[in-house]
């Protein structure tokens, strides 16, 4: 049976071999038998994917293909949403941070994309097909943030998830504060919590100046009487609090405290800003009616806290409290490494807090779909909706499960059997080189003797 | 006291030298104002090459190329019949010739938080022609390659200061400036840790605040000009006033690239500033971004390292993946901007000597590039590349008089500069006393006496040399103090370094060549401006 499989597996290779299914609606790959977790509705044991161009065309069970659709035979294994990673830190080149300053909307991930970073790959071996990558957690506003589907080995421009809300990220709490590490000069304000909302606050009124300041200029422009007056200078980080004062921005704010994210609630409720998700909110079960109330999300981790105080108030549980009381939550890797197994985690919100195997999943596919604001386009197994894939060898909630196939747009990125298969060749070929570089001085030496 | 030892050493050492010195044959500056170089063959670049024909230039300038030109009776007569004249080649971005100062960074700033605009980067006003150095000796090591224009610009930081270009014909760099602060360099590393900008994406959003703030003082500071009444100034800035001479498309700004996102967002941000630009391909990566650069009709500067930046897929695979990359697909890089279309002119920077740029060029023909490109590169396209296209790049008519005489085909491994010509003085390249690419036979290392003939006395020092391969390094100790130097040369046996001695506040470069003969060496040693002295030297038994 196992051989059967490898073998089917190379039989997929190689039917793979020399296939692209970058763009064309005449492009048309079908995956057969495959227990498909659509997530939107039942699961579908034996059932059929079938991809038109970018997009899912059909999911059933039988489906017929046209003469020139391509078949991968999935043989019993399982298909899943590509996994959504609404919180990650990759494909940025030259810092996360921009700690020159304690404001600093201005920065763009945008500008900074780094499309052949290595850890792409690697979160697609682990069947992540899109991510929300942003700005660290070292300012109260840091930067603004992208969401990237990973078509790996393609540019920047080309792997900007068209379409997804722009965001832009906050931090509460120790890292604005600079509690945990000490950076040579002066203490930094803000020092306390207190400090933290009035600097935020404090940035939100001066944008606030800056519009009216346009906006009289451009009255007085219209008026048409006397002098032309002098245009306000462009402010490019105002300009951007601007636009998320008029709503432009998702807000994604980082904070782990009860208090610190009720208070921050409480400030964007007043300023009447889109606060959308809380990251980390390791506290946030203990305030459940409120994010509800709100409509905030909390992207969160499994079972990763105590690496410092104010990470220190929660459990394994919380994911599944949070989400059994209605809160939108997600689970998101933060970290490279982590990237690359994050249905492990999801089994874990199983395991511990009691959630049912659907509500785990989507807390890896549709849950940050709807956080970042794509779920129209990703995030489940439907018709319509784009073709992100991952295929595994498991159910993928299984702890001996493996990635065995990721696509994205109804292109293959990563395929495991044809990935290891392609290394060994490599491999055997340096060693067949290193064999022939040998030969020569081995000739030199007998002569020599 | 010392100080006072060291200052007496080093006059003392400087009287010695200018005493002694015979004049230097090198150049023939000022000698000659009219050049007949006749029966050579002529590669104008502007027009069909010409088999046996007659160069005259006058003050500086070409007064005609032809195959049949009269001669001005008034004119020195260079016999070319051995020889092909071509347009002086040129270095259209290079940094050798720059001597900055050191830097020196005060760690106490981190804990005052006084950072200046130079620790963060931002130095617009830093000029090339205020610490350009034309020695003598620099200029011939690129007149040996037959290249007789350069533009020179710091690299350092964010605004990393404004270029200048040179005719190399002369130490004087008044005499030599075709063009004063023509380009201002943008580069993508930040400066100071925990400065302003710190990070990639800061330094973009910087640059945005910055160069808009340029063109808002520009248009507030021209309102105050024409109207004196009711209109608020702004405070007077010289960096404002710096940087507005190079936004609305006026001078142009070369960005500094590592790798081909960089291009990019280079790209991106000359049009969404609306930026004249050129692109320096200091990641050898253009070839990754040719739709992006035939889109934005970019103009590139070429390097020609071939390295793969440690951003690329390959330098993350390791090793030998990179290694693959270099050979497979970076050193094509000039060839596939050429089969694009894509304007390029070569830059020496990641090369820096002269000798190893053209190297580098000849390692690009090699792989792909046709001669006529990289001629044209060197040339034609640089001169516009650099605003001087009415004055250089071909042999026309009242060109500047900057020429290669070479014998063979020039960009050719068998190529000889006879002759360069710059601003129309004739510098004449005796057979390299070091002959290009042969193995050294001797080794040097150790201790040697060095007997100086300087003019109304002998002067001793003892130099330590360090001898790996071709390269010398070493430390000379003389009674003026102890001075270090790297970057010298031992090809067959014959020996080249130089160095730069400083104290009591003045500095003297030094150039040393000797010829190796078992455990002693004949040779000369040439300063800077004032000419040269021969010495002798013999090996120290250890």
């Amino acid at each position: 049976m196992k051989k059967n499989i490898l073998l089917s597996v190379f039989i997929s290779v190689f039917i793979l071999a020399g296939t692209s299914f970058s763009s064309g609606a005449e492009n048309s790959l079908l995956l057969k038998n495959g227990n498909v977790i659509t997530i939107s509705g039942e699961t579908i044991m034996g059932g059929d994917i079938l991809i038109k161009g970018r997009k899912i065309a059909e999911v059933s069970k039988n489906i017929q293909g046209g003469p020139n659709t391509k078949i991968i035979d999935l043989e019993g294994k399982w298909v899943m949403p590509g996994i959504i990673d609404s919180h990650s830190h990759i494909a940025i080149e030259g810092g996360v941070n921009e700690m020159g300053s304690l404001m600093t909307p201005e920065v763009d991930i945008k500008d900074v994309i780094y499309p052949e970073d290595i850890n792409i790959f690697y979160a697609l071996t682990g069947g992540v097909t899109t991510i929300h990558t942003m700005h660290g957690s070292g300012n109260p506003i840091g930067g603004r943030g992208i969401v990237l589907k990973l078509r790996w080995g393609k540019s920047a421009e080309e792997m900007i998830f068209k379409g997804a809300p722009l965001t832009i990220k906050w931090a509460l709490g120790e890292n604005p504060k600079r509690t945990n590490f000490s950076l040579p000069g002066q203490a930094r304000y803000p020092k306390t919590r207190m400090g933290v909302e009035a600097s935020i606050r404090n940035e939100l009124e001066r944008a606030k100046d800056y519009l009216s300041k346009w906006e009289d200029y451009k009255k007085t422009l219209k008026a048409k009487k006397g002098q032309k007056p002098l245009p306000p200078r462009k402010d490019y980080r105002l300009e951007v609090i601007a636009d998320m004062l008029r709503g432009k921005y998702w807000i994604r704010c980082h904070g782990y405290q009860s208090e610190e994210m009720l208070s921050i609630l409480h400030l964007c409720e007043e300023y009447g800003l889109k606060l959308v998700c809380f990251e980390h909110g390791l506290e946030g079960y203990r305030i459940t009616n409120e994010l509800v109330k709100h409509k905030v999300a909390v992207s969160t981790f499994a079972d990763f806290w105590s690496y410092k105080w104010e990470a220190y108030h929660t459990m394994p549980h919380a994911v599944a409290l949070m989400a059994q009381r209605g809160v939108l939550v997600a689970i998101n890797s933060d970290d490279p490494e982590r990237m690359r197994h994050l249905f492990v985690d999801a089994a874990k919100a199983v395991r511990f807090g009691g959630l049912s195997e659907l509500e785990a999943l989507k807390t890896l596919t549709i849950n940050p779909a709807i956080i970042m604001g794509i779920e129209k386009q990703t995030g489940t197994i439907e018709p319509g909706k784009d073709a992100d894939l991952a295929v595994f060898n498991r159910h993928p909630l299984d702890p001996y499960t493996v990635c065995q196939m990721t696509l994205v747009d109804g292109e293959v990125y990563f395929d495991r059997a044809k990935y290891l298969e392609d290394r060994k060749k490599a491999e055997e070929e340096k060693k067949k080189k290193e064999e022939e570089a040998k030969k020569p001085q081995e000739k030199k030496q007998k002569r020599e003797v | 006291m010392t100080k006072r030892i060291h200052c007496l050493g080093i006059s003392f050492f400087m009287i010695l030298i200018l005493f002694s010195l015979q004049p230097l044959l090198y150049s023939e500056e000022d000698l000659h104002s009219v050049w007949v170089i006749k029966d050579c063959r002529i590669v104008p670049l502007s027009g069909p090459q010409i088999e046996k024909g007659v160069v005259v230039l006058r003050d500086g300038l070409i007064e005609a190329v032809g195959a049949s030109v009269s001669i001005p009776p008034d004119a020195e007569i260079l016999d070319g019949s051995k020889l092909t004249v071509y347009p002086g080649l040129i270095d259209a971005l290079g940094q050798s010739l720059l001597k900055l100062p050191e830097e020196k960074f005060d760690a106490a700033k981190f804990y005052s938080g006084e950072f200046t605009d130079k620790d963060r980067g931002i130095v617009p006003e830093l000029r090339a022609f205020d610490h350009v150095n034309l020695r003598k000796a620099a200029l011939e090591k690129y007149h040996r390659f037959g290249i007789t224009g350069a533009q020179v610009m710091p690299q350092r930081g964010i605004l990393t200061g404004q270029s200048s270009i040179f005719s190399l014909s002369s130490s004087d760099k008044n005499k030599a400036l075709l063009q004063k602060d023509r380009a201002l360099g943008i580069g993508f590393s930040p400066g100071v840790f925990m400065t302003y900008p710190n990070s990639l994406m800061g330094i973009i959003s910087y640059l945005k605040q910055e160069l808009t703030d340029a063109s808002y003082y520009k248009m507030k500071m021209d309102r105050w000009e024409k109207e004196r009444k009711g209109l608020s100034r702004s405070a007077y800035s010289p960096k404002m006033e710096i940087l507005s001479s190079y936004t609305a498309g006026k001078k142009p700004v070369v960005f500094l690239c590592r790798s081909q996102h960089d291009i990019r967002r280079a790209l991106s941000l000359a049009s969404e500033l609306k930026l004249n630009f050129l692109i320096c391909d200091l990641g050898n990566e253009a070839f990754k971004a040719i739709p992006e650069l035939k889109k934005a009709k970019a103009r590139v500067l070429c390097t020609l390292t071939f390295k793969a930046p440690a951003t690329s897929v390959h330098a993350q695979l390791g090793r030998e993946e990179r290694k693959k990359a270099e050979e497979e697909l970076y050193s094509k890089n000039p060839a596939k901007l050429a089969e694009a279309g894509i304007p390029f002119a070569f830059s020496s920077l990641g090369n820096d000597d002269p000798k190893s740029f053209m190297e580098a060029v000849q390692k690009a023909i090699e792989n792909g590039l046709s001669r006529e490109k990289a001629l044209e590169a060197l040339t034609v396209q640089a001169a516009s590349f650099l605003g001087l296209e009415q004055a250089m790049g071909t042999l026309e008519e009242g060109k500047i008089a900057n020429l290669a005489l070479i014998e063979g085909e020039i960009l050719t491994k068998e190529a000889k500069v006879r002759y360069v010509f710059a601003d129309g003085q004739k510098f004449e390249l005796k057979e390299a006393k070091v002959k290009e690419g042969e193995k050294p036979t001797v080794n040097v290392t150790g201790k040697w006496e060095f007997s100086i003939e300087a003019g109304p006395g002998t002067m001793k020092l003892t130099v330590d040399f360090m001898q790996e391969e071709a390269s010398l390094s070493g430390t000379m100790t003389s009674p003026f103090g102890v001075f270090d130097f790297t970057g010298g040369s031992v090809v067959g046996n014959e020996i080249y370094f130089e160095m730069t001695l400083a104290a009591g506040g003045q500095e003297i470069d030094l150039y040393f060549s000797a010829v190796v003969e078992g455990d002693t060496m004949e040779g000369s040693v040439v300063q800077g401006t004032a000419g040269s002295a021969e010495f002798t030297a013999k090996r120290i038994p250890s």
